[in-house]
């Protein structure tokens, strides 16, 4: 029996980290348009999701392969970012914080507008050539496509940890972050700058889209995913790629345990609400996050 | 011609434009008015964009047969976004149309909705949400369930699972898997009381909204508690994922049921495919497929029109409860114009015509109610249809199972 | 709001601070009111007084809003959240201590305040969007709670009758009698906002929401103030709750979801961050838009699609047009509705000898 409690446990944690890459992998890109343009994107859900229909749309025509939808998907996601950037974001520039969240909010409601009136409301079927073998690790399984949601987060870390610290691009993005009118002073050219950091956003929602569309089915209902991204973020900490992960990674730790051990208890479902209580004790005691970076205001 | 002429003409013409337009009028009197609440936006808009075209496309059908005892009918549809004070606003406009009943939409408008239709005596039918409450007609006397309701699907998940067990559940381990909001919880009492008196042991596990991801909850489940049976009640996206997770966990899909929200081709297509989820058995209180004779018409009458079938019919388990739900309309507003010798039935009229339904099946789509009085709910019929060979299959027959139970409920709630 | 003044010559404060600049104003506002009190409830139909009916209660929680985020410069994404506090109180004390809307009322707009002041307690540490999400935790937290704690709900279906308002002994129950019910506090509600910004407390938020830094160094205790504008906001929140409850004769916590936040937002920003005018014109927007776009769509459309297709272009338009609107007043007019008006104003002021 104790060994049973035991491997359950284990199993809820490793289903918990699973899930909670997951969760980064869509944190991912509403953490690099922060961290570049101090930009909030509320609508990262509705990307995930058009990322989602690209994909979908793509593969459903006869004879194409996989990859071909997930070029398309990081294709539409990009030229989408840099024409959202351009026309919509860059006007709200020095405007107030609610503006930009506004802006996004509306952005969000066109783009769950559009799906019914183009390719309809019937969901959309997308999968992975990965079989449906489940991944064993000691007691615990996971889905295959998990595994897959786990590696490409993983891989997007690596990359961007050391874009940032290493090449020159990135390191010419943070001083646009840190501050803009110094970056301009010192020859960087702060709009390019922008641009590419949408860019990235966007190719991260095209395969955060491919991946939970392929978990989930491809339609509107894909967009509220987005909400998970909010604790992660907070407790992470805006601007910070790692904090982004492991931010991930305690939401889905904590709503397993939530689910396992709190829910039984109370007879109601915690799981969504733990992480927002955990992230309310995280903005009293360290607001910018584990990992944020701290701007010093004192009022 | 002379200017005389001309302005003789022109007299005449505006005489023959006043004819038509009074000619128009006078059809105009022969129309009755149905009021539709929908969701194609809000948060339940993957069955109201199927159910919803399911709903018109039957009373085209019937307008292109003559209609109602010779009135067409006119449906205004109106969207209320999954929100409460649009579906008010939509309930005065249908008012001010003159609309005989109204088919209201989503689970808090019909309970913000209930004390308005009977201040107004205008019907309104609520089928597989609302309160389970409303099936008593004497205590709710303008809304109409018309479809099995919560209480009504947990007994028949309850009965389902006694017979996929040998006959008895004594001893045996039921796990509730619901959505965690008022609909989800609603089944409860019935399933704690069916847990007394069959002798099974009843576990719940929540799914918190959005439900994108279960899989604590399908680990505690599978893992942890160990269940003869699994009855699911969830909404949106969740079914889906959790076919996907209890499959994923080595689960059998044949011990599991799924309440009527969770039970559309959509679900089962975003779970994997018909050929993932072979074995997935699922709650229905209207028929399912193409296979019956109105879908044909509306085909027909399409093909008539030079139009192709409505791409809607791909996930026919929401259209047809749209048929179900427009022919019921249409049944109890034709009885309400057969009492009154042909003439324009009031609201309380056609009440009583919807009372007065029985045995009204459409061909095997409509499940064989007998709507009273006092019964608003037609008996609580479901069907279980479980995944097999790449589509639904009938797994048994109409049945409302455990009366006596949903009877002593709705005592005791009228009691409150 | 309708008048023209041909210069400025006011010589006091007082006149400089005056509702009605001038007498002409005062007779705009009589007009106004004898519109709203006489004229339109005997000339429109019921089905057109519901929709105002909605509108009123709707620019209660607008101004409301306004006063956090548009004068005082926070945010709250949660601000549904309190409109179901101030509803479930009010229900509650309406159905177990059989109490009249007028204590009722009031009550649930306090402890929405309450509830607002204590969400609104990490405004103090942060700002901006560690803001709105603290917001939307509350949101969350606060639908969870009313969710599960039946004593508060009134049982598993977390809904609960409320008994139709009586005045003088009579029953308010159609559109009409609604009507007057909700104008009343609508109007109490606007004439108190617009006192509340031109008083000291309004000059406060107007400071914190300029300057925060500088107004702490003129003497402006910004803890305090942070937290009496959320509570002033969350009580105008909780009483809009309130007329919910007494006007669908229901409580029902699935009615104030987070979209209901966010079209609240909406109509502030739509209608004019930190001004009275443009939170009502903003309310009336948001309100009627998804109307009066189905009006077009079904007066347009029925040459062009079948009765089914229309209803679905008609809420995919809908939705689009709003998300369109709200992107279009950020991007090309900030300051909303409000502003449009005034320039409107402003042209006719020197018409027609303009240059």
């Amino acid at each position: 029996m104790m060994i049973d409690e035991l491997s359950f446990a284990f199993s809820l944690v490793v289903s918990g980290l699973s899930i909670g890459l997951m969760y980064s992998l869509i944190a991912l890109g509403f953490v690099l348009v922060y961290k570049a343009t101090d930009a909030i994107n509320f609508a990262q859900g509705e990307f995930v999701m058009l990322a989602g229909f690209v994909a979908a749309g793509v593969a459903a025509v006869e004879g194409m392969p996989i990859l071909a939808a997930i070029i398309a998907a990081v294709a539409v996601m990009v030229l989408f970012s840099f024409a959202l950037e351009r026309v919509v974001l860059r006007p709200l520039l020095g405007r107030p914080i609610v503006a930009v969240i506004m802006a996004t909010i509306g952005l969000g409601a066109i783009l769950r507008g559009l799906p019914p009136l183009t390719v309809g409301g019937q969901t959309q079927s997308l999968s992975l050539p990965i079989g449906d073998e489940p991944f064993v690790i000691g007691p615990a399984v996971l889905p295959p496509i998990q595994v897959v949601g786990v590696i490409v987060s993983l891989l997007f870390l690596g990359a961007f940890t050391w874009f940032f610290l290493k090449s020159r691009m990135g390191v010419a993005m943070r001083a646009v972050a840190d501050n803009q009118q110094v970056a301009m002073a010192m020859g960087i050219n702060v709009q390019r700058y922008f641009a590419l950091a949408w860019a990235m956003a966007g190719i991260v929602s095209a395969l955060g889209g491919v991946i939970w569309g392929s978990m989930l089915g491809v339609d509107t209902h894909l967009a509220l995913v987005g909400l998970k991204v909010f604790p992660v973020v907070i407790l992470g900490g805006l601007d910070s790629i790692v904090g982004a992960v492991i931010g991930g990674l305690i939401v889905g730790v904590v709503e397993s345990i939530a689910a396992g051990y709190l829910d039984p208890f109370v007879g109601g479902g915690t799981k969504d609400f733990a992480p927002y209580v955990l992230m309310i004790v995280m903005l009293m005691f360290k607001p910018y996050g584990l990992f944020g970076q701290r701007r010093i205001e004192r009022v | 011609m002379s200017a005389s002429h001309k302005c003789w003409l022109y007299a005449a013409s505006v005489a023959a434009a006043v004819g038509i337009g009074a000619g128009a009028a006078a059809a105009q009197q022969k129309e009755l008015v149905f009021g539709l609440h929908c969701d194609r936006t809000g948060a339940t808009q993957t069955v109201g964009t199927f159910l919803c075209p399911g709903y018109h496309d039957y009373i085209a059908l019937l307008n292109s047969k003559g209609g109602i005892e010779g009135y067409k009918v006119r449906v205004i549809e109106i969207d209320n976004e999954y929100k409460v004070p649009p579906a008010m606003e939509a309930h005065e406009r249908f008012k001010m149309e003159g609309a005989v009943l109204t088919g209201l939409y989503g689970t808090p408008q019909t309970a913000a909705l209930a004390k308005k239709l009977d201040e107004d005596k205008v019907l309104g039918t609520s089928p597989g949400f609302g309160t389970a409450a409303a099936a008593d007609g004497q205590r709710y006397p303008y809304v109409f369930p018309i479809a099995a309701s919560y209480w009504s699907q947990g007994t028949a998940g309850v009965a389902f699972a006694k017979e996929r067990l040998g006959g008895s559940l004594k001893g045996k381990k039921i796990a509730f898997l619901f959505y965690d909001n008022p609909a989800g919880k609603e089944p409860l009492p019935i399933l704690e009381d069916l847990a007394k008196s069959e002798g099974f042991e009843l576990r719940t596990f929540a799914v918190p909204a959005p439900g994108v991801e279960m899989g604590a909850q399908v680990l505690d489940i599978t893992a942890r508690y160990r269940p003869d049976f699994v009855i699911a009640h969830l909404f949106g996206r969740a079914p889906s994922v959790a076919v996907k997770e209890l499959k994923g966990k080595g689960y059998p899909l044949s011990k599991l049921v799924s309440f009527v929200w969770g039970a559309s081709e959509a679900d089962v297509k975003a779970a994997g495919g018909f050929g993932a989820a072979e074995g997935y058995n699922v709650m229905q209180f209207a028929g399912v497929g193409t296979d019956y004779q109105v879908i044909k018409d509306i085909n027909a009458m399409y093909k008539a029109q030079g139009k192709p079938e409505p791409k809607e019919q791909e996930i026919s388990v929401y259209y047809n409860r749209g048929v179900m739900v427009a022919a019921l309309h249409a049944e109890a507003v034709r009885n309400a114009i057969k009492t009154k010798g042909g003439a324009m039935p009031t609201g309380e009229e056609v009440r009583k015509g919807m009372e007065a339904i029985t045995n009204f099946t459409l061909g095997g789509l409509v499940p064989p109610m007998k709507i009273t009085p006092q019964d608003h709910e037609g008996g609580g019929w479901v069907q279980i249809w479980t995944v097999k060979g790449g589509k639904f299959a009938k797994a048994g027959d109409w049945k409302q199972p455990y009366r006596d139970v949903i009877k002593k409920h709705l005592d005791m709630e009228a009691k409150k | 709001m309708f008048h023209r003044e041909a210069g400025v010559f006011k010589t006091t404060y007082a006149a400089d601070m005056a509702l009605y600049p001038l007498p002409i104003a005062r007779w705009a506002v009589a007009g106004v009111a004898l519109l709203f009190a006489v004229v339109l409830p005997s000339l429109l139909h019921e089905y057109y007084l519901s929709i105002i009916n909605l509108v009123l209660i709707a620019i209660v929680g607008a101004l409301g809003l306004n006063i956090l985020v548009g004068y005082t410069g926070q945010i709250s994404v949660g601000h549904a959240a309190f409109m179901s506090v101030g509803a479930y109180t009010a229900a509650n004390l309406a159905v177990r201590l059989d109490l009249p809307f007028w204590i009722t009322l009031p009550a649930g707009g306090l402890m929405a305040a309450l509830i607002g002041a204590i969400v609104g307690i990490p405004s103090l540490r942060i700002k901006g969007l560690y803001l709105a999400i603290a917001t939307l935790a509350g949101q969350l937290i606060i639908e969870w709670t009313i969710n599960h704690v039946p004593a508060i709900s009134g049982g598993a279906q977390a809904s609960i009758e409320v008994p139709r308002p009586t005045l003088f002994g009579t029953e308010l129950k159609t559109q009409g009698q609604l009507y007057f019910f909700l104008l009343f506090f609508a109007a109490l509600a606007i004439v108190a906002t617009l006192n509340l910004v031109r008083s000291r407390i309004g000059r406060a938020f107007v400071a914190i929401r300029d300057q925060d830094i500088a107004a702490e160094i003129i003497g402006i205790n910004i803890y305090r103030y942070k937290l009496l504008s959320f509570a002033i906001s969350s009580f105008y929140a909780g009483v809009c709750g309130v007329l919910y409850t007494y006007y669908l004769g229901i409580a029902n916590y699935e009615q104030f979801q987070i979209v209901v936040s966010i079209d609240y937002l909406a109509m502030i920003i739509i209608g004019g961050l930190g001004s009275v005018l443009g939170s009502i014109l903003g309310a009336i927007f948001v309100t009627m838009l998804p109307i009066v776009i189905r009006w077009i769509v079904e007066g347009f459309g029925s040459y062009f699609f079948t009765a089914s297709e229309l209803a679905g272009v008609s809420s995919s338009a809908r939705l689009i047009v709003f998300g369109s609107l709200i992107i279009f007043f950020l991007v090309v007019e900030p300051e909303g509705l409000n502003r449009l008006w005034r320039n409107i104003r402003n042209y006719f002021r020197v018409w027609p000898f303009s240059y």
